[in-house]
């Protein structure tokens, strides 16, 4: 068991793509309470693909080096927009960022059509290429787990505040805009810092996964926040290990950012199994 | 009665975008009052709040909070929301709902500290709940969670207390454990505005009532406003008048 969880990471882009994994882990767990509080799942999901056309013009202007860039500009854009949008409280949240989503989503697709490895590309796009990930990807990824660390605990108070009771939040004087500005945008970066590594469609599923696991697992924020970056870390984990050894050791091909999403699923249906359980057996 | 003013209406009226909510409300609010606002459902009492808060503008005449316009006075308003309104599967327990109401004094990118966990504290004592401080907010009743919003409020000390509706469908024991919490806060000096259904909760524990419905008619004394005539024209045909000793209101 020891040996499956160890010994293919002693290559080197396995390594890479292990601390990649893990930082996102940690990274997408903590932040994926606020979005799970905040009832965001689906702002988030917006986001992963609005940033698709930003991905594949980056990566058309200047290849692989392009996609970080190129996403951040849409991924921004995407957020000021949705956030002003959210602001005005004039027009149905839901049918605007439907909207947009698959507007964007749709100029993506058509830019990368118009590409002779179309298909290789936009697999790649969607969902990522975690064994091939640089050093250069991890940093960008590590940056931006510093900052959500930064904001989780600088603007801690004033989210929790926000997300519970936003009247009186806004009778206390908070600038609700401000702090939704600030939470989207963070959103925003970590879907930018995980496209490369799980692409644009599987980082809905690192984000609201592991929240959701241990919302089950926990009435406590605190203790809510730390299992889902352990849950978030553990998965990134195993379904690397995973994918390696299907792929290696019984030549299963299994695509590892999606391996990574299965075993997250795995684990939240088990911890609702358990729970149903449990009830049934106090019942 | 020579008390300081706290709130001041002077011809205030209040709207909603061109639509007019509120129209023409006077009086005033004195420190250590407590003041009702009454009146039928739609009547304009959670707007004249919102208003206090500065959340929705003023469009005529003025409101003055502690001498100041409403959104100026903010950081020494406290405000206590229906429980209601407020997701009770949120994970967040008692004692950190309490502590919000320390968030302003504390300011930004700074923890909460030994003196706000001390105040915030103490405010869930007031309220009778102590023993439930480390329970989910969303565990606790309907009364009990109002009692948790206006310990929250207490413990930003406030100088003018505003409730929404506190009372409705509350158990009697929190309401006994709210009325008395309101009272020690006003006996400190504080001004309460509180609006409710409960005409005969009003009469019984407010200093004045403030009798509303799209435009004030009447306010002062309990004895001066909640009279007959004056009730007749504020609930139409929503009261229903038994006997000839006085006039009982239904709501629609």
């Amino acid at each position: 068991m020891i040996d499956f969880l160890v010994a293919p990471f002693d290559r080197p882009y396995m390594t890479r793509a292990l601390v990649e994994a893990l930082l996102l882990g940690a990274l997408c767990g903590a932040v994926g309470v606020y979005v799970l509080l905040r009832r965001l799942a689906f702002l988030t999901d917006a986001v992963t693909h609005t940033v698709f056309p930003g991905v594949v013009v980056g990566f058309l202007v200047s290849g692989r080096s392009g996609i970080v860039p190129g996403a951040l500009v849409c991924a921004v854009a995407a957020v000021a927009l949705f956030t002003a949008i959210a602001a005005t409280r004039r027009v149905n949240e839901d049918t605007t960022l439907a909207v947009l989503l698959t507007a964007f989503f749709a100029v993506g697709v058509i830019l990368i059509s118009r590409q002779r490895s179309y298909t290789a590309d936009l697999t790649a796009f969607l969902f990522g290429h975690i064994l091939t990930i640089d050093t250069a990807d991890i940093v960008v990824t590590a940056v931006v787990a510093v900052l959500a660390v930064l904001v989780l605990l600088g603007l801690g108070k004033e989210l929790l505040l926000r997300a519970f009771d936003p009247e009186w939040a806004r009778a206390a004087g908070y600038r609700i805009t401000a702090l939704d500005l600030v939470s989207n945008m963070l959103i925003a970066l970590v879907v930018v810092a995980s496209v490369q590594a799980v692409g644009t469609v599987l980082v809905i599923a690192m984000l609201v996964v592991p929240a959701a696991a241990a919302r089950l697992l926990s009435e406590r924020l605190g203790v809510i926040v730390a299992v889902a970056v352990l849950v978030g870390m553990a998965g990134a984990w195993l379904g690397l290990a995973t994918s390696y050894e299907a792929s290696v050791g019984h030549d299963v091909r299994l695509a590892a950012g999606a391996t990574i999403v299965l075993v997250l699923v795995a684990f939240y249906a088990l911890v609702t199994l358990g729970q149903a359980s449990r009830r049934l057996v106090r019942r | 009665m020579s008390r300081p003013a706290a709130i001041v209406f002077d011809q205030a009226s209040v709207a909603y975008g061109r639509v007019p909510a509120l129209e023409q409300v006077h009086g005033t609010v004195h420190q250590g009052e407590i003041v009702a606002l009454v009146g039928p459902n739609g009547a304009g009492k959670s707007t004249l709040i919102k208003a206090l808060l500065g959340l929705v503008p003023v469009a005529s005449g003025s409101i003055s909070v502690l001498g100041r316009p409403p959104a100026l006075a903010r950081r020494q308003v406290a405000y206590v929301p229906q429980a209601d309104t407020l997701d009770p599967d949120f994970p967040v327990s008692v004692a950190q709902v309490v502590l919000m109401g320390r968030y302003r004094r504390i300011g930004w990118l700074r923890p909460p500290g030994r003196a706000d966990r001390d105040a915030a504290a103490e405010a869930l004592a007031a309220v009778g709940l102590a023993h439930r401080a480390a329970d989910r907010f969303g565990t606790l009743s309907g009364g009990q969670r109002q009692r948790v919003l206006l310990a929250r409020a207490i413990a930003a000390q406030p100088a003018a207390l505003l409730l929404d509706e506190p009372f409705n469908g509350v158990d009697a024991v929190s309401q006994e454990a709210l009325l008395a919490t309101i009272r020690a806060l006003a006996a400190g000096g504080a001004a309460v505005v509180v609006s409710t259904h409960d005409l005969g909760l009003a009469q019984l524990t407010c200093d004045g009532i403030c009798l509303l419905n799209r435009h004030q008619f009447g306010f002062g004394p309990p004895g001066e406003v909640l009279t007959p005539d004056l009730l007749r024209a504020a609930y139409g045909g929503a009261a229903l008048e038994l006997g000839d000793r006085g006039l009982i209101v239904a709501r629609s």
